[in-house]
């Protein structure tokens, strides 16, 4: 009879000295029901990523160089020190924003210079801002799925050689309606019209700026991007066309000399009277990043290392014409998904489009502020549009593996035309 | 240790009927509810027994027959006179103690034995939780004739579930299947898992002082403290028992103070910010000791029940001088 055995079954227990060791914590989905239940085997992980340094547009190291060379330094890089055989990749998605068609050809060309096999398809991706994630979540949604069970997610962009103004073919009757109207605004006014609706002095945003400038300065003296950046070399033209080789392994936007006056002394960029300066506004950058994303139970069979699982993902819609509130909504939808609260998370990598809705969606969730891009966002570092997003899923999960202890941390991000995105990751632990 | 216990206990008898749980009423001083069962809870019928302790001592309040042993008993948050009880024919039952006879309501959804049930101390929300055998929790609101939801995932007995006394709408769980669980009513979202022991876990219970902090006990005679915070390894474990724990509570008065009870006849109460964590081994009981609870009126005063058929009120030496 099932009760005695129960019982009997309580008595069979011994007390053991200390604690059993080998204990795994894991996360659950058991829930109410019809939600899909995940076992930890199932789990998506970040095997490994790199990236290249972030170059400043039309003046940098990179900016003669086209999009598919930064790629193929990155991809060759993380199946590199991994040690990974390319043909073990079931798909490749890039994130990229302004080659044409998000850069499908010049995406397939930089995987064939990175000696990956035909055999590997590969797919690109285009949410704007929000890019680099995108491909990250396209993986990780493949491999939810079970197409496969690894895939690399890339992100990138080069600003110097793309043609940054042509919204594509566009219809007449878009005057008559505003939402599809504010779809053109340019960026620097809606971050304006942020800045004036929610009240976001420049002050603050100078004071915002400031310290990513700060912590990129303090980040970049202490090597703390050393593991993730990829040292390239590449050529660059001077003015007379003559042709030199530099090396670039630092991210060039980095201003440790920048001061509360300097910033205060900019003229607006975008408005006369308005507050978001070139200093206090993301820079127009170079740079490409690669991550390498796993089903759980497959990189344990290949003995992959697991530097992060995603434990959640949320997009969200806003207005267009105010886009860079965005995080602010996509974060707490984000974190309720992972069972989660501000409070639970370490650290949010905020892409710093602009320091006004940065501010504003810091203050708005309540995130204190040392949570906030500890190691300096797009405002010190640069935005290179699809590459940003893989991007700071390599510079979070490094900087929480650098703290060595478990943790969460959110990489978000606001996106053109009226969205944000927010992912949730987990670093398991040394 | 203490044979005799610092307040002298008060023992009330309970012939042919062997203690399964005790729970202090919410709303009166010295009343209490006792779940027990015939022939140890493995055949036979149970009875709910309400006491009423006074100066003279305790008497019996009301006592009400169920076909099936009960296992479990919680007070109604919003009337004086409601309980709710479960069974081991996977019913519960909603009493009046009001009225004389039988039971209000009967709820019967799950298909084995429920072990364990709860309501909510929360907010404006009338929520009940119960856990059973057939590895499932179920949410109930009294008013509503059938559950609300099915909390699935144990892949074992469920034999403990208890509400957050802080966080709305959460409540946490133990199971055979060596885990306690965390869950959210409000979104059927991702919640959490620990594999908290690697054995049966028997009863876990929530700190009232840190929302953050939970106690399991199990049958490997461990007690171990869980920050939800960060659950790859306890925050504390407490060593002493010597068979499986049987049932833990918080004390709702001192933040790090707890009690257990067990297998191993004893109860004991622990202050786990403390090197020598163990405060008092109470030996009063010649039989498994299933229940226990501490009174939300007295910050001394304990209740406890066990299979050699007594309920005992007390005050433990240790609760005479708090920590």
């Amino acid at each position: 009879m099932k009760r005695l055995q129960v019982v009997l079954g309580h008595l069979s227990g011994r007390p053991e000295p200390g604690w059993a060791l080998g204990l795994q914590a894991a996360p659950c989905s058991g829930s109410a029901p019809a939600a899909p239940s995940r076992a930890p085997a199932d789990d998506i992980v970040v095997v490994h990523g790199r990236r290249t340094a972030i170059g400043k547009a039309s003046r940098g190291g990179f900016k003669d160089t086209t999009p598919d060379e930064l790629l193929a330094v990155v991809m060759t890089a993380v199946l590199r020190d991994v040690r990974l055989p390319p043909g073990e990749l079931g798909d490749i998605c890039v994130g990229n924003v302004l080659q044409p068609g998000a850069g499908a050809v010049m995406a397939r060309i930089a995987q064939f210079l990175s000696d990956i096999p035909e055999t590997v398809p590969l797919s690109a991706v285009n949410r704007q801002c929000s890019s680099g994630l995108q491909a990250v979540m396209n993986i990780a949604g493949g491999i939810s799925q079970g197409s496969y069970d690894i895939g690399m997610a890339c992100g990138v962009e080069s600003m110097s050689l793309a043609d940054r103004g042509n919204p594509g073919n566009i219809t007449s009757r878009l005057v008559e309606n505003s939402q599809a109207r504010d779809c053109l605004i340019p960026m620097g006014i809606t971050s304006e019209n942020v800045a004036e609706r929610f009240g976001i002095s420049r002050e603050k945003q100078d004071a915002f700026a400031l310290a990513s400038q700060k912590k990129a300065a303090r980040a970049q003296s202490q090597g703390c991007f050393q593991a993730e950046i990829v040292p390239v070399t590449t050529t660059i033209q001077d003015n007379k066309g003559n042709e030199k080789s530099v090396t670039v392994s630092q991210d060039e936007g980095i201003r440790a000399g920048t001061t509360l006056e300097g910033l205060a002394k900019l003229k607006p960029a975008f408005k006369k009277d308005g507050s978001t300066t070139a200093g206090n506004s993301s820079q127009v950058s170079d740079g490409a990043a690669a991550i390498l994303l796993a089903r759980r139970a497959r990189a344990e069979q290949l003995g992959l290392p697991i530097l992060g699982i995603l434990r959640a993902y949320a997009v969200v819609g806003v207005p267009p014409n105010i886009m860079g509130i965005g995080p602010a909504y996509a974060i707490p939808a984000a974190l309720q998904k992972a069972g989660l609260t501000v409070k639970d998370v370490d650290i949010f990598e905020i892409n710093e489009a602009f320091a006004s809705q940065a501010t504003y969606c810091v203050e708005k969730l309540g995130i204190p502020l040392e949570k906030v891009n500890p190691l300096g966002g797009a405002i010190a570092l640069g935005h290179p549009l699809g590459c940003t997003g893989a991007r700071q899923v390599i510079t979070l999960l490094n900087e929480l593996k650098r703290r060595g202890k478990r943790a969460y941390g959110v990489v978000s991000m606001c996106i053109g035309t009226g969205m944000g995105a927010a992912a949730v990751f987990e670093y398991p632990g040394p | 240790m203490s044979a005799a216990p610092g307040g002298g206990a008060q023992t009330l008898r309970t012939p042919g009927r062997h203690g399964y749980a005790v729970e202090f009423s919410p709303y009166l001083p010295g009343r209490l509810a006792c779940a027990s069962s015939q022939y140890y809870g493995i055949a036979g019928c149970g009875t709910l027994i309400v006491l009423e302790q006074n100066e003279a001592g305790i008497g019996h309040f009301r006592s009400f027959d169920w076909n099936d042993g009960l296992f479990d008993v919680t007070w109604s948050e919003n009337n004086e006179h409601v309980l709710i009880t479960c069974s081991g024919d996977g019913s519960l039952q909603l009493w009046d103690t009001a009225e004389a006879t039988g039971p209000l309501q009967v709820f019967k959804e799950h298909t084995q034995e429920v072990y364990s049930i709860d309501w909510s101390q929360t907010r404006g929300e009338q929520l009940v939780v119960s856990g059973s055998w057939d590895q499932t929790a179920k949410l109930w609101d009294p008013a509503v004739g059938k559950s609300l939801c099915t909390f699935r995932g144990h892949e074992g007995v469920i034999y403990s579930t208890i509400w957050s006394p802080h966080i709305p709408g959460c409540f946490a769980s133990t199971s055979g299947d060596q885990t306690l669980r965390v869950w959210d009513v409000k979104t059927s979202g991702v919640k959490i898992v620990i594999p908290a022991h690697q054995a049966e876990i028997l009863s876990c219970d929530w700190c009232k002082y840190n929302e953050n902090l939970l106690v399991t006990g199990a049958v490997d005679c461990s007690l171990r403290g869980w920050d939800l915070r960060n659950i790859r390894q306890p925050v504390f474990e407490l060593l002493g028992h010597t068979y499986a724990i049987r049932r833990v509570k918080f004390s709702p008065f001192h933040a790090s103070l707890l009690a257990s009870c067990s297998y191993d006849f004893t109860v004991r109460f622990w202050n786990f910010s403390k090197p020598d964590p163990l405060l008092e081994t109470v030996e009063h009981h010649t039989e498994f000791t299933c229940g226990l609870d501490l009174s939300l009126h007295s910050p001394t005063q304990v209740a406890d029940c066990a299979w050699d058929e007594t309920v005992k009120i007390y005050t433990p030496a240790c609760l005479m001088n708090p920590p």
